[in-house]
């Protein structure tokens, strides 16, 4: 299977002193779809593989020569949220399909979220799964999905300050 | 899990505290208490009581026992005892203000109201101890915000063992000569505990995440934040252990009070900063009612700050105690509390309302359930009456006082009404108040399933 990567070099960062987290992130957060990220370094990423795995990443270091790395990113399809949180009934290490609807909900006025999440699930077929960008932990959310029946799992992403909800749509959608 | 559900009981505690304020508000504009009355004498202790106990105290509960869950992304530990803790708070405030209406004469002294008071007092506190410690215990590591509340928490164990302490002494049922020269010498470091440690950091602690929240400000994680945790908590312990101390070997708590003083500036210099700085990173350019009047609260305890330095470096801190805790009560605790009511029971009714049905039906905004243009002018009027109430104290002007206690109990009034709308979904069109499948909420307590 071939695989497009987009190059980002950021030794010219490191021999600057500087600190290329937030470019990485940002250029991994711009990939299409199908797409990996050829990085560069002055040494091997290694904290940023266990970052990029929780985003759904699997990676291949090789040294260049005078001591450079190539690392590629290749997309898994696996997201795993990091500490992620589930629902009594959402079940561990299983598969969920990919989302049917992605939403960034992160700079709406609490409680536009959670409406906008629910009223998202009441429109989808069972099985299916939504993904939600938030600026925090929806606590008043969980009831209502569990209410409904519907499973999710959640956590904040690596940066800390975005939380990543998923659903998946029950087959009878509650009472 | 970790959903956070209603809080069944939090109506009936806001409820019950609305009543203790007005009652206290009625009680000043009669000239019951301070300054008719000795800033000592029993008149007093019932007014202080009704306002730090009645009013802030049982508002403080109803709201951790809501939103500590909130902060800690947990469930609350016990969503059963928050009834029996309210029955005994109430029962321990009415027996306490029975026994210091017998001090003054008023009052026949049928039971012994004081040790009532201690026993019920002393149980009801030691049950919201309990609950919210339990629940914060299983949430460690603690975010910031939920730190505040737990200092907050020792500082209410503190304040209420004090207070015991006086009512055992005052009811006779001790002559232990230590606590008699506590409850001759303490009553500063009682109410430093009480409207410092308890409510002032508390409030802190829930401000830092509510008005985060509310503006779509980043939640601040900052070393200043750390350092006035760090520094309030210090100066709490300072006024605190370093004052009993004080009076059992020595007699006098004042130097541990002026040095937790200085501390308590800076740590509040620190809070007032970061407070600045969430107004300034809000995403929300258009700010919310709630937001905007606890910028009013915000700035009161500003000028309760300002004052307690003018009148320490004048020496007239003793001379000039009522007016700053009157700003820092009524100007800080309540005007933070009155602004955040008005968006707490909004959200709480909206969500029992309409959350069984969100995504089924039209439902009305959080927004549909207030109407703001009716709720400024009462928030302005309130605010106007503290500040002017305050300078009549300053000013010793005991007819002013009354007049502006009569404006704020107006004012007051008229914040109680638009809250009653609210839960009873009156500002919501007809057409959209009740589709199917949302229920009524009822008035002092919420029926949301809890889970």
């Amino acid at each position: 299977m071939t695989m497009t990567f987009v190059d980002l070099d950021v030794r010219p960062i490191l021999r600057a002193g500087g600190e290329p987290f937030e470019e990485i992130l940002s250029a991994v957060a711009a990939l299409g779809p199908g797409e990996g990220l050829r990085l560069l370094a002055t040494f091997e990423p290694v904290p940023l593989f266990s970052v990029l795995g929780a985003k759904g990443y699997s990676h291949e270091a090789r040294e260049l020569e005078a001591g450079d790395w190539e690392v590629l990113f290749r997309p898994t399809g696996v997201e795993k949220p990091s500490e992620a949180e589930v629902s009594i009934a959402a079940g561990d290490g299983e598969e969920w399909p990919e989302p049917v609807t992605e939403m960034d909900n992160r700079d709406l006025d609490p409680p536009e979220p959670m409406v906008r999440i629910l009223a998202a699930t009441e429109t989808m077929k069972e099985g299916e799964v939504v993904s939600a960008l938030l600026c925090r932990e929806p606590v008043f959310l969980f009831p209502e999905l569990e209410k409904r029946g519907h499973c999710w799992r959640g956590g904040f992403e690596p940066d800390g300050k975005t939380y990543r909800i998923l659903v998946r749509v029950a087959s009878q959608h509650g009472a | 899990m970790t959903g956070v559900s209603l809080s069944r009981w939090t109506m009936s505690y806001f409820a019950a505290s609305l009543l203790a304020l007005v009652a206290a508000e009625l009680m000043m504009t009669l000239g019951y208490g301070f300054p008719n009355a000795p800033l000592k004498s029993p008149d007093t202790l019932v007014l202080v009581h009704v306002v730090a106990l009645g009013w802030l105290s049982l508002l403080m509960c109803g709201a951790l026992f809501q939103f500590v869950p909130v902060l800690v992304a947990k469930p609350l530990f016990s969503n059963t005892l928050p009834l029996p803790t309210l029955i005994c708070l109430i029962g321990g405030i009415a027996a306490l203000l029975l026994g210091f209406l017998t001090l003054a004469g008023r009052v026949q002294p049928v039971l012994p109201y004081f040790l009532l008071a201690s026993a019920l007092l002393g149980a009801g506190f030691a049950l919201v101890l309990w609950n919210l410690g339990r629940t914060l215990w299983a949430a460690r590591p603690l975010p910031l915000p939920a730190r505040f509340v737990v200092i907050g928490l020792c500082s209410v164990a503190v304040a209420a063992t004090l207070g015991i302490i006086f009512a055992l002494v005052l009811g006779g049922a001790t002559t232990y000569p230590p606590f008699l020269a506590i409850a001759a010498e303490g009553v500063s470091i009682h109410a430093i505990a009480g409207f410092g440690g308890w409510l002032t950091f508390t409030a802190m602690g829930v401000s830092y995440r509510l008005l985060a929240m509310f503006m779509l400000a980043p939640e601040l994680d900052s070393p200043s934040t750390h350092a006035a945790l760090g520094l309030g908590a210090a100066g709490l312990t300072i006024a605190i252990v370093g004052g009993v101390a004080a009076i059992w070997w020595e007699g006098q708590p004042d130097t541990a009070l002026l040095v937790a003083g200085l501390i308590a500036v800076a740590a509040l210099a620190l809070y007032g900063r970061d407070m600045l700085h969430l107004y300034r990173a809000r995403k929300r350019r258009d700010i919310e009612l709630n937001s905007r009047m606890a910028a009013l609260s915000l700035a009161s305890l500003a000028a309760s700050v300002v004052l307690m330095a003018v009148l320490l470096a004048l020496g007239r801190l003793s001379d000039f105690i009522a007016p700053l805790v009157f700003l820092v009560a009524f100007g800080w605790l309540s005007g933070l509390g009155l602004a955040k009511l008005y968006k707490i029971v909004a959200f709480l009714t909206w969500l029992e309302c309409y959350g069984p049905v969100l995504g089924r039906a039209s439902t009305p905004r959080v927004q549909d359930l207030v109407i703001e243009q009716r709720a400024i002018k009462w928030f302005l009027i309130y605010f106007l009456a503290v500040w002017s109430g305050t300078a009549a104290l300053l000013l010793e002007h005991t007819f002013a006082f009354r007049f502006a206690a009569a404006v704020m109990l107006v004012a007051t009034s008229g914040i109680v009404v638009q809250l009653l709308c609210t839960r009873r979904l009156l500002n919501v069109g007809a057409e959209q108040r009740l589709p199917a499948g949302a229920s009524r909420p009822r008035l002092l307590m919420s029926v949301a399933r809890q889970s």
